[in-house]
């Protein structure tokens, strides 16, 4: 008499109901699956990463203290850089279409291009020796650290090596492929 | 606690729908309706089979949109011919959507002259139903022109001297002058050419499907309002 007052957990019905709802479910998912893959892109079949080598007019190590170059990433074939370390709208491994090398008291460095704050463009500014960001006014030291908010971290690096033909250097990139 | 069974999950969702706008009874009014036993035949379902494949060419061309790129570009490089290329040979399952696409589109008109000879053939376009086959010839006259429109898309040789063949044949609409205006309208210039491509993408992504959608769902009221025609 106990056991037929106290109510089962699972019944027999709501073990098939739940057996049906599951079978229904993984039915449609199974067949419909394979059209949210469609939706995601294929890269293109030129995609590939790599070394990019990039011309530069005279080689970094005949920069001056506080000169830097800057450089775009190739247009033909489309190709970006990418970071190798980053922090606040910036992250490794992702793009940037442009970089400065600039020597800050004999050392070399280079980053990539984007604001660490909202990703735009930054620009060197010699007399003060620092970038600066021409959009909500961030301001980098040339090692890329922040002088000045709203950047809430410092500038990206992009890994480099020197090319085999002293004017150029070859940079961490991607080819796009579109 | 006891588990629940899944349509108690279910009753309180739609309970707490029917709580906030009377969903339930707007369905049951829309569906639920008495079919007569002399609609119980399968030559009454062409209809409805001219719906579900309009439906399934609404579904797989938004997904071909995803990837088509109406652009004609240059000679020897247009994004648009390369974009059917990509959905065709690169995309996972695209073979599939344009194949469903392709077909589809093939099989809605021979569905939809089938339906159209079986609405003959019971008399159902007689009075007082004379509008409802107006609308559907002019749905009729929609899907053709997608059909035209949807052929020179993928911008190969055929597609193009297709077009222009059909373009051409517009343009003797007389008298000359009209038969002129006409085919400078479609062409968008002078000749065939990326304007014709752009001009087409628009007709065939925009207009016609936005017009179609409008007017199945005037045949539909039309179809409730006059009941299921009975057979002669």
């Amino acid at each position: 008499m106990a056991d037929a007052a106290a109510p089962k957990r699972v019944t027999r019905r709501t073990f098939l109901g739940w057996w049906m709802a599951a079978l229904l479910t993984s039915t449609v998912v199974t067949a419909l699956a394979p059209l949210l893959l469609y939706l995601w892109p294929a890269p293109p079949k030129s995609q590939k990463k790599g070394l990019l080598t990039i011309s530069v007019p005279k080689p970094l190590s005949q920069l001056a203290d506080g000169e830097a170059l800057k450089f775009d990433a190739p247009s033909n074939p489309n190709s970006a850089f990418i970071m190798a370390d980053g922090g606040g709208d910036n992250a490794a491994g992702e793009l940037a279409f442009g970089g400065y090398a600039v020597n800050n008291k004999g050392k070399i460095d280079v980053f990539a291009i984007t604001c660490s704050h909202l990703g735009c463009s930054i620009a060197l500014n010699e007399q003060a020796r620092r970038f600066d960001c021409p959009c909500h006014g961030s301001r980098f030291n040339l090692d890329g650290t922040v002088l000045r908010g709203p950047a809430p971290a410092p500038l990206s690096h992009l890994t480099w090596k020197e090319g085999t033909d002293p004017n150029t250097i070859q940079v961490d990139g991607i080819v796009l492929g579109f | 606690m006891a588990i629940p069974h899944p349509r108690d999950i279910q009753l309180a969702v739609v309970n707490w729908l029917d709580d906030r706008y009377p969903f339930t009874k707007a369905v049951d009014e829309a569906l639920y309706q008495r079919v007569p036993n002399f609609a119980n035949a399968f030559y009454y379902c062409f209809g409805g089979m001219v719906f579900i494949l309009i439906v399934l060419q609404l579904l797989t061309g938004v997904f071909l949109s995803f990837y088509y790129v109406p652009d004609a570009g240059t000679p020897g490089n247009s994004p648009a011919y390369n974009s059917v290329l990509f959905i065709q040979n690169t995309q996972y399952l695209g073979w599939l959507i344009r194949g469903t696409h392709f077909w589809g589109a093939n099989l809605l008109i021979i569905m939809v002259l089938i339906h159209m000879a079986r609405v003959y053939w019971t008399g159902s376009y007689r009075a007082p139903r004379e509008l409802n086959w107006i609308v559907g010839v002019i749905m009729l006259l929609c899907i053709l022109l997608l059909s035209l429109t949807g052929y020179l898309l993928p911008w190969d040789n055929k597609a193009y001297f297709a077009t222009q063949v059909t373009i051409k044949i517009g343009g003797l609409t007389p008298p000359p002058q009209l038969g002129a205006l006409i085919r400078e309208i479609l062409q968008g210039g002078a000749v065939v050419g990326p304007a014709t491509l752009q001009r087409f993408f628009t007709i065939h992504v925009f207009l016609l499907p936005a017009l179609i959608v409008l007017l199945m769902y005037v045949h539909f009221r039309f179809i409730r309002a006059h009941g299921i025609s009975e057979p002669m």
